[in-house]
């Protein structure tokens, strides 16, 4: 348990470097942009209002006191006040992470709903001429990116058929096709991972005994072989979870969905610093914490990976 | 000291190419083929159209893939576009690949603090959504051929110094290796001469797959307006503009995805195919 421990704490460690290290950077983006100052009051300001925006905010200070003054107001979460919007940056990124998490978590059902029947189907008889034809068809969704079958659902559901709405978040029905595009982000790739596991495991010595033993092939392949292929397919998905939130962004942007993601691509194109740093610091957390749960989740399924080997 | 690799070279003479990788490589070529011969293929201005010719479907008269809401040929619009998407994609694999390929050997090679600091730059940076960072780069740096490809090249670099160093020390286990150290060859040679050349499989795989992650990135950021400058025709930028024109023009949207599509399929079908032959020679061998 001390070993757990340790390991914990130097995952702590490791997560505040980097925490650290990309406040930084996101500090020296914002130099880099010019004056900060004429960012936030627009292009017709004064020059006495840019001088009192300079020293309200700090920026007529030495570049180190700045980076001081930034990092202590960090430790109480004080991002500062959005730009756009004159409320503080924090409280606009807490207000647009709970459908972000909306949209992940569904996906997530909906792509292991989707992967795990059919990598299954595809991995007991990878050879039959039926699962070749889906499994060409599963290689070729795989390279499909993630935006584009959000457009294409559009145009079939949205634009043709009439049947879902193309944008908002209100309604139930509005989540289906952002759902099912965050969805086609991983769905191809986990597919292909739980065939190749199950392929693999069903050539298993202990599969070859139970067959001996009359077990039928149903059941040999969801109680025996599916169940070892899952760990892999499950680890994949805790692993992507970062991709996930890469494919949230886009995901948010093209439906309009109030979201972490689409509140950063504004936030970018105004420039806006305050929220852009409050939205990727949330992200980082929330991505440490994801894996964080996956690690510990794996512990408790697999028996394995508890042991202290290294 | 290359008496100790007979092996390796047998196998590679038997190597049977499947199926995947032929047709990838055939697709691929022509790809390259089309590129060089852009101006040859789609000899007009992709920035300007005849507005009376706006929204032409595909097949329809000279239009080939049909017009946008300009009237601009797609056809010249989908082969300018291309350059530029396999541009970004290259620059940005090198400079992954190399950084990559020499923090996983470094790592290797050199146990303690060195190794800990790689590792844990790596883990962090791939626990990481790249995309959201590459938004935060870009916004400040600006748009761009080079913003992109260094920004796409230096927030990937981790994913080859993961494999890198696990294939690394593996195959520094090997005996070949040790014979090299007990003669005396020194430790960067072995590196270069002998472990190296033992990862190239597996580097040819991450390369045809890094690179079509690289495309989709560089046209994702496109399309959020992050990655080329506004008005270029890049394939982000086409699938960008097509979203207002769904409803009168949905070949506007389609003929960019289907590039996109067409060339990232082919990429995993060389990756697959390759992964495919060497895991078949590493059979062969054992």
């Amino acid at each position: 348990m001390a070993s757990g421990f340790k390991k914990f704490g130097r995952r702590i460690t490791a997560f505040v470097v980097f925490l650290l290290s990309v406040v930084t950077l996101l500090f020296f983006l914002l130099q880099l942009t010019g004056d900060p100052a004429e960012v936030m009051v627009g292009d017709n300001a004064t020059p006495e209002q840019l001088e009192q925006v300079r020293q309200q905010y700090g920026f007529d200070k030495p570049l180190l006191t700045q980076y001081a003054l930034y990092l202590s107001r960090l430790a109480v979460l004080d991002f500062g006040i959005s730009f756009a919007d004159d409320q503080p940056a924090f409280g606009l990124v807490m207000e647009r992470l709970g459908p972000t998490l909306v949209l992940t978590f569904l996906s997530i059902i909906v792509t292991l709903f989707i992967s795990i029947p059919l990598g299954a189907w595809l991995g007991q008889r990878p050879d039959a001429n039926s699962r070749k034809f889906t499994g060409a068809f599963v290689f070729i969704a795989q390279g499909v990116p993630g935006f584009v079958v959000g457009l294409i659902l559009i145009q079939i559901f949205s634009v043709n058929l009439r049947w879902l709405p193309s944008f908002g978040h209100e309604h139930p029905l509005n989540w289906i096709l952002p759902t099912l595009t965050l969805a086609s982000f991983l769905a191809p790739k986990l597919t292909r991972v739980v065939a190749a596991n199950v392929t693999e495991a069903l050539r298993e010595d202990y599969i070859r005994t139970a067959r001996s033993f009359g077990t039928s092939s149903a059941s040999l392949l969801w109680r025996h072989a599916l169940p070892n292929a899952l760990l892999g397919a499950l680890a994949l998905v805790g692993a992507q979870f970062a991709f996930l939130i890469s494919g949230a962004v886009i995901t948010e942007v093209i439906f309009a969905w109030p979201g972490l993601g689409w509140l950063l691509v504004k936030a970018t194109e105004t420039l806006d610093f305050p929220v852009i740093q409050a939205a990727v610091f949330v992200i980082a957390i929330l991505v440490f914490a994801v894996n964080l749960c996956t690690d510990f989740l794996f512990g408790v399924i697999d028996p394995r990976l508890r042991g202290n080997k290294k | 000291m290359s008496g100790l690799l007979p092996r390796l070279r047998i196998a590679s003479k038997h190597r049977r190419p499947d199926i995947q990788l032929i047709i990838g490589g055939l697709a691929c070529i022509t790809i390259l083929i089309l590129t060089i011969g852009k101006d040859f293929f789609a000899p007009g201005d992709p920035l300007s159209g005849d507005i009376m010719d706006r929204f032409k479907p595909m097949f329809e008269g000279k239009y080939v893939l049909g017009t946008d809401q300009l009237g601009r040929d797609l056809w010249t619009r989908v082969f300018a576009g291309l350059p530029w998407s396999l541009g970004i994609a290259c620059v940005a694999t090198l400079i992954a690949m190399t950084v990559g390929t020499s923090a996983g050997l470094i790592a290797a090679w050199k146990p303690g603090p060195v190794r800990t600091v790689i590792n844990r730059m790596v883990d962090t940076i791939i626990a990481f959504p790249g995309l959201v960072i590459a938004i935060c780069i870009i916004a400040a740096i600006g748009r761009g051929f080079w913003p992109l490809a260094i920004t796409l090249g230096v927030l990937t670099w981790p994913f080859y110094a993961r494999v890198v160093y696990a294939e690394a020390l593996g195959l520094m286990e090997r005996n070949y290796v040790l014979a090299a150290q007990l003669y005396g060859v020194p430790s960067r040679w072995i590196l270069i001469r002998h472990v190296l050349p033992g990862l190239r499989p597996t580097l040819l795989v991450m390369l045809a797959f890094h690179f079509a992650d690289m495309l989709i990135a560089e046209s994702a950021l496109s399309f959020l307006g992050l990655g080329a400058p506004l008005q270029a025709p890049t394939w982000g930028n086409m699938l960008a503009e097509s979203r207002q024109y769904l409803f009168n023009a949905p070949w506007m949207m389609l003929v960019p995805a289907a590039a996109i599509v067409v060339v990232v399929v082919t990429l995993n079908l060389i990756g697959d195919g390759i992964a495919a032959t060497t895991r078949s020679k590493a059979r062969a061998v054992e």
